[in-house]
């Protein structure tokens, strides 16, 4: 028998029962479609964090106060310590070639008020480089002037929406902004949208971290960002940090140092397990499509019965049944497979034209295994019809009916 | 006919058809199966979470510095230049109904005792808290009820710290230095294991001024007041607010009752459940097509049967509801067998992985038979409908 032939043969059967093979097909589809899109899904919300992560800077190493033995590492994060990250630790950490940039942190809640206006803002007390290490920008005038970290100097910058808020349709630039019993002037506002993870940037006051202490009547640190030059010399440069760390503790390490590359490992590993484990349930339906598959394949083969004597009368082997079996269970499944292939990807674009930011597109690697998955379904579900086929007696086959 | 008789022809064609029916079977029962299996551990883990809550009891207002709250955790509570100090809590006493009021502030610092040292976790609190969190003492006795600006230099250990510090020592008396300063220990508390991301074994209790002094710090991190089961909380927060509002000056705090907490975790927590049970129906979808093809084939097959019937005199009605009958049989069958299925599968998850907690109301189990039925009902119509409009003639003559 020609590969042609049988085709034909696997084609007839298909033909003749058109509505039983659409549904089939349907069932298939919907398995591959499902997989595909949720796929598209979970690399569409792991792209989107890890995008948010990376937008924080890169090369960021992230020094916390405080260092906790067990799992609990959340104690380290309120930044209460008995020995406070200071200032000239910020300072002293910049003496290593392969540090870049360093920006202080001290972070806290102020009232701000303009002429009749105010409102309570998150206040952000940092230095000039913050700016770049955080890749923000600014709409309009300058952003905090560089110069010792030790320097305090009343000036601050706002987030738009602060802007709006307090100054309404004034411009800002130049005005005196009241944060407690302070005064500030404004001297730029940041252009940025988006999340710092867990703030908007359109909703902080920046002003230089002395005027922040000062303002909090805190000598502490909350944090203390680190960019390094290149990737590789992050390990180099933990080390120098806890180096001069417990040189300026009196030998004690009571630091907690965060590489901005582990957080971002962990929630990459994180997002793939979890789409991994999504499209694992999406493709719990293809055994069911499965299942189907051989329930509509014995049905043909006890249909054919005749047909299949007759074959096995004319000389075909028990193979050749078998293979033509097969065939048929296979086309269905590749048949099915594509439609849902064509679903899928219509899914994911409609999906991402509901929601233009997440890049929902499917991974290749996802598609291509659902298509096999399902073929694989159309294997090993079709194996037991065809063997039923194969093993029919010819002359009780031919005598059926 | 009687509806025994339709029960007795709708059995009969599903035992006719063992390996048929039991694949179609099998197809619905892996749907249901399904969604037991992860409503089950959607349900198990909101029931953890929300025991996890609730052990604190729930009649407890948190009350934090700082009014923009983002994410939960206000901004103000590392640093403010109003603070929520001890005096506060002191004043909150005075509310109507209130049972304890603990005020408390945390931080990270380096203890020593016993000649071994190890940094941890150290929690400033009133001498109120076991009784407004119900945390137990293992031996000796919580933090007096000093005058609370003035308490003396006392510390409580955590079950773990206990163990790392002293092992099986007793350190009743002893000595312990956090950050330089001396604690004397006058009690242990009973293990409370992790509570979402705190270690609360990992620490130890201090009185919330010498904690204050230890961090350098004016301002308390939160105040919690737990009041009097069955007494109005709005009338409650309503005094919280006024009082504080009158020692402050204007409202710069925030006040988190244990209620809204648990409301918006129970939400969040329905959506999971929902949709991992959407998740799961995909395949019951699936199974729903596969009762739909195996039943218009039925009704191919047994065409003629059909026309017997009608010229025998069966109206319509009474085919369209044999067929729906068998169809509603076959996914009822199917979704008995997915719940048992889905129920095994969950307890043997949770014992394979014990720390999964699962859970299976009795009504998620009715509610899923509810929808296999429902399932049987819709794809069976079409093939039902198509039966009942054969013309007897026509039906008696094909082959």
């Amino acid at each position: 028998m020609s590969i042609s032939d049988l085709l034909r043969f696997s084609f007839a059967a298909i033909i003749r029962h058109r509505l039983r093979t659409a549904l089939v097909l349907i069932a298939i589809a919907i398995g591959v479609a499902s997989i595909i899109i949720l796929t598209g899904l979970g690399e569409g919300a792991r792209r989107f964090v890890l995008g948010e992560f990376s937008s924080l800077g890169t090369n960021l190493l992230i020094v916390l106060p405080g260092k906790s033995e067990t799992g609990g590492a959340m104690s380290v994060f309120s930044g209460a310590t008995t020995r406070d990250l200071t200032l000239q630790d910020a300072s002293s950490l910049k003496r290593h070639p392969q540090v870049r940039r360093i920006a202080p942190i001290v972070f806290g809640a102020a009232e701000a008020s303009w002429q009749q206006r105010s409102r309570e803002a998150p206040i952000i007390g940092s230095s000039s480089e913050m700016l770049s290490i955080r890749h923000w920008s600014l709409a309009q005038g300058r952003f905090l002037p560089p110069g010792e970290l030790t320097q305090a100097s009343a000036v601050c910058v706002i987030g738009k929406k602060i802007a709006e808020e307090l100054f309404a349709q004034t411009n800002p630039v130049g005005k005196n902004l009241r944060i407690g019993d302070r005064r500030f002037r404004v001297i730029g506002v940041l252009a940025s949208s988006g999340r710092t993870i867990d703030l908007d940037v359109q909703n902080i006051i920046i002003i230089p971290a002395v005027s922040a202490q000062n303002l909090f009547n805190t000598p502490a640190l909350f944090r203390i960002l680190v960019e390094t030059r290149t990737r590789d010399s992050q390990e180099k440069v933990k080390k120098f940090i806890i180096n001069t760390m417990k040189s300026r503790h009196q030998g004690e390490e009571d630091i907690t140092i965060i590489s901005q590359d582990a957080l971002l490992g962990t929630f990459d590993k994180i997002l793939t397990a979890l789409t991994l484990t999504i499209s694992g349930i999406a493709a719990i339906s293809l055994t069911v499509a499965g299942i189907l598959i051989m329930n509509i394949m014995l049905i043909t083969v006890s249909q054919r019965t005749t047909e299949i004597g007759l074959l096995k009368a004319l000389g075909a082997s028990r193979y050749q049944i078998q293979i033509i079996f097969m065939t048929d269970a296979v086309l269905l499944a590749i048949a099915g497979a594509t439609l849902g292939l064509f679903l899928g990807q219509g899914g994911n674009l409609f999906i991402h034209q509901l929601f233009p930011a997440l890049d929902n597109s499917a991974p290749t690697w996802s598609v291509v295994s659902a298509f096999l998955v399902a073929i694989c379904t159309g294997l090993i579900f079709g194996a037991m019809p065809a063997r039923r086929a194969a093993n029919l007696n010819p002359v009780q086959a031919l005598v059926h009916h | 006919m009687r509806i025994t008789d339709s029960l007795k022809l709708s059995s009969s064609a599903i035992f006719r058809q063992k390996l048929r029916a039991s694949l179609t079977i099998l197809g619905i029962s892996i749907g249901i199966a399904s969604v037991v299996l992860l409503t089950s551990i959607g349900e198990g883990i909101h029931r953890f979470v929300l025991a996890e809550f609730t052990q604190f009891g729930t009649t407890i207002i948190g009350i934090t510095p700082g009014k923009e709250s983002t994410l939960g955790v206000s901004p103000g509570v590392f640093a403010n230049e109003r603070p929520l100090t001890i005096n506060d809590s002191i004043a909150l006493k005075r509310i109507p109904h209130a049972l304890a009021v603990v005020p408390s502030v945390m931080g990270n610092a380096e203890m020593k005792a016993n000649n071994r040292s190890r940094r941890s976790t150290v929690y400033g609190v009133g001498p109120q808290m076991p009784e407004a969190f119900s945390f137990k003492l293992s031996t000796g006795r919580f933090l007096p009820d000093d005058d609370s600006n003035a308490s003396r230099a006392f510390a409580v250990l955590g079950h773990k710290l206990k163990q790392e510090l002293f092992a099986e020592k007793n350190p009743l008396g002893q000595k312990i230095r956090i950050g330089g300063n001396s604690f004397r220990i006058i009690g242990i508390m009973e293990p409370k294991g992790q509570i979402l991301g705190f270690d609360l074994d990992d620490t130890v209790y201090i009185p919330a001024s010498r904690a204050l002094n230890l961090f350098n710090r004016e301002s308390l991190m939160e105040i919690d007041l737990m009041y009097e089961q069955g007494s109005d909380e709005k009338k409650i927060v309503n005094a919280i607010k006024k009082l504080l509002i009158a020692r402050h000056g204007r409202e710069d705090f925030t006040i988190t009752t244990q209620q809204q907490m648990l409301d918006v975790m129970g939400n969040v927590l329905n959506v999971l459940t929902f949709a991992v049970a959407a998740l799961g129906s995909i395949s019951l979808l699936v199974g729903g097509v596969g009762i739909l093809t195996i039943m218009l084939i039925a009704i191919q097959e047994r065409t003629s049967e059909i026309g017997l019937l009608r010229a025998l005199g069966a109206r319509r009605n009474q085919i369209l509801w044999l067929f729906l009958g068998e169809a509603i049989v076959l996914a009822a069958i199917g979704g008995f067998a997915g719940l048992i299925f889905g129920y095994v599968g969950a307890q043997v998850l949770h014992v394979a992985i014990p720390a999964l907690p699962v859970h299976t109301p009795v009504i998620y189990m009715l509610l899923a038979e509810a929808i296999a039925i429902i399932i049987g009902l819709v794809s069976g119509v079409l093939p039902a409908l198509k039966a009942a409009k054969m013309r007897p003639i026509e039906a008696l003559r094909t082959e």
